[in-house]
């Protein structure tokens, strides 16, 4: 019993991590209509951000991650000039900004390769190795920490989608662009926005996992692939299907691993299949977009 | 008649040339050939058929691993093993197709990228079938009627599937399926108002794109006898995108230039810049998205009179 | 009319390979060419990169010393971008431009795949630093050598040191790269001919976010001692920080991944206790003289990676001038005749030498077993496999 409390705990913590990536490609993918691959190596140069400031410059945790998570809505807004608002002024079909975000990740991963080499670098862990045991309950702060910094971020997100004018924005220009410009909101600056935000969320992700693991140039892809396999699992329709789909991917991977007895090599084909049954079962994700649009 | 001519004019040709090269460049040959075969295919099925699919290698993988199991495990002979590869490929396409061209756009690309990380979970679980992570190696081509097939002439083997491979897909692009492929890639609803079977299109062009892309693996096996689960994971998926993209998505021509460049590249740069060259590809990668969004085959094509 | 635009554009990419193509020489003057397969992209980049310095090093003390037979040794070094493909063509490469040898670096599946290029040209070919078990088994290549330490070797180190503790039932953890599963597998073979039961036997996959349910099975399976098997760092550090946070007590017995000093790092505050095999013995007064040649030259210290890549050259150069010429055949012959050869890995008094019908030529009783204390790597507490 204790063994599932603390599985469903640390399953908890990993699923939040995927669905800070799933909500980071809905951000740029609701008002834009670009699947931005390049998420997980946003995710890569924040966790190198993170070695700069937490180990090399040992900025304070609350300090250090503030000013990478910021240095990284700049990188993403940077992205956005770059890679896709000459694209996007041009007309091109909406592959075009994806493919270009492939290319944006390939010399993310190569210049960190090349600035850091190929060893891993260290982060430090916010509060240690500690750990909370409360009779069933046990838990380490990491995970307690990757929890309550992903229930903020998921509340503030909600919040803002569904409270603010300019969250309402976001809102309309998804629905439709062109009626969106009609009424007189900024499409350049929604998506300069959502960019940056974008960033933001992958960067956050990066740093709340990479002290568990640590920082090294490969990380961007598997990254990319588990906030994406989260995002279809959920729905591109609402904010909280990042989050549903973020929890389900990892609860079904941990649980898998650990309660069923299959070759070990072949539980990581689990979640792949999971994937694909739901894309052939219910290809809009688990919470379909408002208004019925399935 | 004329084409007849001028086909065998270009697999003359190009089997001359790989009797002139010496074996590195003979290598770097077959595999640049390889490569441009399944470029051609895969600019069919993406380029042409707009099906954002990364199944293409794994395809590539499944013939390749099954015409050795095959021949080396159950002992069968060469071309029936052939056959029962083609066969295997096709089940398996239909098997990936009829569900999978349901899904629009990037939900194909999703699904295809899950069966390719599949099957290398599968390669690297196979036991002694597949070898585990370190493959299958110690086999050769059995002979074929008395004749062993090696050195130049596995290369015209190989130039005799990138040349089929070219046949098949003009022939493909230029017909009604072709035109249908592109109707569906540009506007799915109009194709269907068009009175074209939208889901039988996209089954069809993926199966017979997988198919290509199987045989082309077949060949592949018997180039440095042996098969490992690295050649055909995802970073290689990523690359043929790349090719097509590069090269000039749509066109065969660019399916050709792409596959060279790209395949080349490295060979070039990393003797000049070292390891810089990985970078340079994601920069040219850009720039060509962001400059010349026909691919490099616009830069040919752009040019006055140099149209088809 | 697209068929002429294909073979104008095939056809120029043929000239251009033509007009590239070098003169192969037979050498009887000048350097010795010796071709280096290393990755400078892919997988294998953190180990290939160390090991491929040390090589470059060795040759360069080789040659301050006057060369072998007289000459120069001259390395080309190759980059197969951790591709099994680009591998073999690299292998091709070197051959055309007239080397004598071809030193695989990269991953193992990549050294496999080159094999089958030494195998039909006939040109000798060796590892010092891939392990996998396979690598000379499954193809037959009298061509080819390896003196990585085996994962067998490592398993057989880590059980003699074990063996007071009269181990019955054990876990195993690897990850998914080919290397940690091949390890893994050689672990799992000398555990089950020892008649010791594998309780757990639990994979890390690539990428992963945790570890938790893999060292809970393990926690569950109440074994005697956990078997590391896993090469890559990521999911290492994940192990051993499940393993803390699990509150598992049982010793840490670890492949020689856990030798490179990256973890000192990355798993800061959770190594003290494990037990790991090294073809490292500071101690020994070989690779003291190397540590201070290196430090002299390079300005920082190597570790036991740089090591591999050293000993390689070394080994090679030794086989050349016993061959008394750069004839393939005769370095061949001189290869396979290596016996005693002392580099600087290896414990105390161990040294290379590849018995008759073996192409394994790291000394079987050439490892030690090191304990990680205060974080870093220190002292050896056992030696060999006996």
């Amino acid at each position: 019993m204790q063994d599932l409390i603390e599985i469903l705990i640390s399953a908890t913590a990993g699923g939040c991590i995927y669905a800070l990536l799933a909500l980071a490609y809905l951000v740029v993918l609701r008002p834009t209509g670009v699947i931005n691959f390049a998420v997980g190596d946003w995710g890569t140069v924040a966790a190198f951000g993170g070695f700069l400031a937490l180990s090399e410059a040992a900025l304070p945790w609350p300090v250090g991650m503030a000013v990478v998570v910021i240095a990284a809505a700049g990188l993403g807004w940077l992205t956005e000039r770059i890679a896709v608002r000459p694209l996007v002024e041009r007309g091109a079909p909406v592959l075009a900004p994806i493919l270009a975000l492939l290319g944006m990740l390939v010399i993310f991963r190569e210049a960190v390769s090349l600035g850091f080499g190929p060893d891993p670098r260290p982060i430090p862990q916010p509060f240690g190795y500690g750990r909370i045991e409360w009779g069933l309950l046990a838990a380490s702060y990491q995970s307690v920490f990757i929890i309550a910094v992903t229930s903020a971020v998921f509340v503030g997100a909600w919040y803002f989608f569904e409270r603010t004018l300019a969250g309402r924005s976001f809102e309309a220009v998804a629905l439709d662009r062109r009626a969106a410009a009609l009424m007189g909101i900024n499409l350049a600056r929604v998506t300069s926005c959502a960019f940056a935000a974008g960033s933001a969320l992958a960067a956050l992700a990066a740093l709340l996992l990479v002290p568990n693991t640590s920082a090294h140039y490969l990380m961007g892809i598997p990254l990319a692939i588990q906030g994406f396999t989260a995002l279809v699992i959920g729905g591109v329709g609402r904010t909280e299907g990042a989050l549903v789909g973020g929890l389900i991917l990892a609860l079904v991977e941990q649980l898998t691993m650990r309660y069923v007895p299959i070759a070990p090599g072949l539980v990581q084909g689990v979640p792949l299949l999971l994937l694909i049954v739901f894309l052939l079962v219910r290809p809009t994700g688990l919470l379909a977009a408002r208004g019925g649009s399935a | 008649m004329k084409t007849v001519v001028q086909a065998a004019l270009v697999i003359v040709v190009l089997s001359a040339i790989g009797f002139l090269l010496g074996p590195w460049q003979t290598d770097i040959y077959r595999k640049l050939l390889l490569w441009i075969a399944l470029a051609l295919s895969y600019n069919f099925l993406f380029g042409v058929a707009g099906q954002v699919a990364f199944s293409h290698f794994t395809f590539y993988g499944i013939g390749a691993y099954a015409i050795v199991i095959l021949v080396t495990q159950v002992g069968m002979p060469l071309p029936l093993a052939a056959l029962a590869g083609v066969a295997l490929c096709v089940v398996l396409a239909l098997a990936v197709a009829i569900p999978a061209t349901r899904l629009d756009g990037f939900y194909l690309a999703l699904a295809t990228l899950a069966l390719a990380q599949l099957f290398i979970v599968f390669l690297n679980e196979g036991g002694a079938v597949t070898g585990g992570t370190g493959g299958l190696a110690s086999y050769r081509l059995p002979d074929i009627a008395g004749v062993t097939l090696s050195g130049p002439r596995y290369t015209v083997v190989i130039v005799l599937l990138t040349t089929l491979t070219w046949g098949v897909i003009s022939r493909l692009d230029r017909s009604w399926f072709g035109r249908a492929c592109r109707a569906i890639r540009d506007n799915p609803q109009a194709a269907a108002a068009m009175g074209i079977d939208v889901a039988r299109t996209r089954v069809i062009a993926f199966t017979l794109t997988s198919v290509l892309a199987g045989i082309a693996g077949m060949v592949y096996a018997f180039v440095d006898n042996t098969v490992n689960p690295p050649i055909f994971g995802l970073e290689n998926a990523f690359l043929l995108l790349f090719m097509v993209i590069i090269g000039g998505s749509g066109s065969q021509f660019g399916a050709v230039i792409g596959a060279t460049v790209l395949y080349l590249l490295p060979f070039v740069l990393a003797p000049l810049i070292g390891h810089h060259h990985a970078l340079v590809f994601g920069v040219v990668m850009l720039a060509v998205i962001l400059v010349q969004p026909r691919g490099l085959v616009g830069l040919v094509k752009s040019r006055p009179g140099a149209g088809q | 009319m697209l068929i002429r635009k294909l073979t104008a554009a095939t056809l120029t990419a043929g000239l251009v390979l033509t007009s590239a193509a070098p003169v192969a020489t037979a050498q009887t003057q000048g350097p010795i060419r010796i071709g280096v397969i290393t990755d400078r992209v892919g997988p294998a980049k953190p180990y290939a990169e160390p090991v491929t310095l040390g090589a470059a090093f060795a040759a360069r003390e080789i040659n301050a010393k006057g060369g072998v037979l007289g000459r120069q040794i001259e390395l080309q070094i190759e980059d197969d971008q951790g591709r099994p493909d680009i591998s073999a063509t690299m292998a091709r490469k070197l051959v055309d431009a007239g080397a004598v040898m071809i030193i695989s670096l990269s991953l193992s599946t990549a050294t496999q795949q080159a094999q089958t290029v030494s195998l039909e040209t006939k040109t000798p070919h060796y590892t010092p630093s891939n392990s996998g078990d396979t690598l000379t088994t499954q193809i037959a290549n009298p061509w080819f050598w390896q003196t990585g330490p085996l994962g067998s070797t490592q398993v057989a180190t880590l059980l003699s040191y074990a063996r007071t503790r009269n181990l019955k039932r054990v876990a195993l953890i690897t990850e998914t790269s080919g290397l940690g599963q091949m390890t893994a597998r050689s672990f799992r073979d000398a555990l089950q001919r020892n008649q010791i039961e594998v309780v757990a036997e639990e994979v890390v996959p690539s990428g992963a976010t945790t570890a938790e349910p893999q060292m809970q099975k393990i926690r569950a399976a109440n074994p005697e001692a956990l078997f590391m098997a896993g090469v890559v760092t990521p999911e290492n550090v994940l192990m051993l920080r499940a393993y803390r946070q699990l509150g598992l007590k049982m010793p840490i017995l670890a492949s020689y991944n856990m030798s490179v000093p990256v973890y000192s790092s990355v798993a800061k505050g959770l190594l003290d206790g494990i037990a790991f095999v090294d073809a490292f013995d500071p101690a020994r007064p070989e690779a003291r003289r190397f540590v201070e040649a290196f430090r002299k030259d390079q300005g920082s210290d190597p570790y036991n990676l740089h090591g591999y890549g050293y000993d390689g050259i070394y080994l090679v150069a030794d086989a050349i001038r016993r061959a008394g010429s750069t004839d393939k055949e005769k370095i061949r012959d001189a290869m396979q005749s290596t016996r005693g050869f002392v580099g600087v890995m290896g414990s105390q008094g161990s040294s290379y030498g590849f018995a008759e019908g073996r192409r394994t030529g790291f000394d079987a009783n050439g490892m030690v077993v090191r304990l990680y204390e205060q974080d870093q790597q220190g002292r050896v507490v056992h030696t060999g496999a006996r």
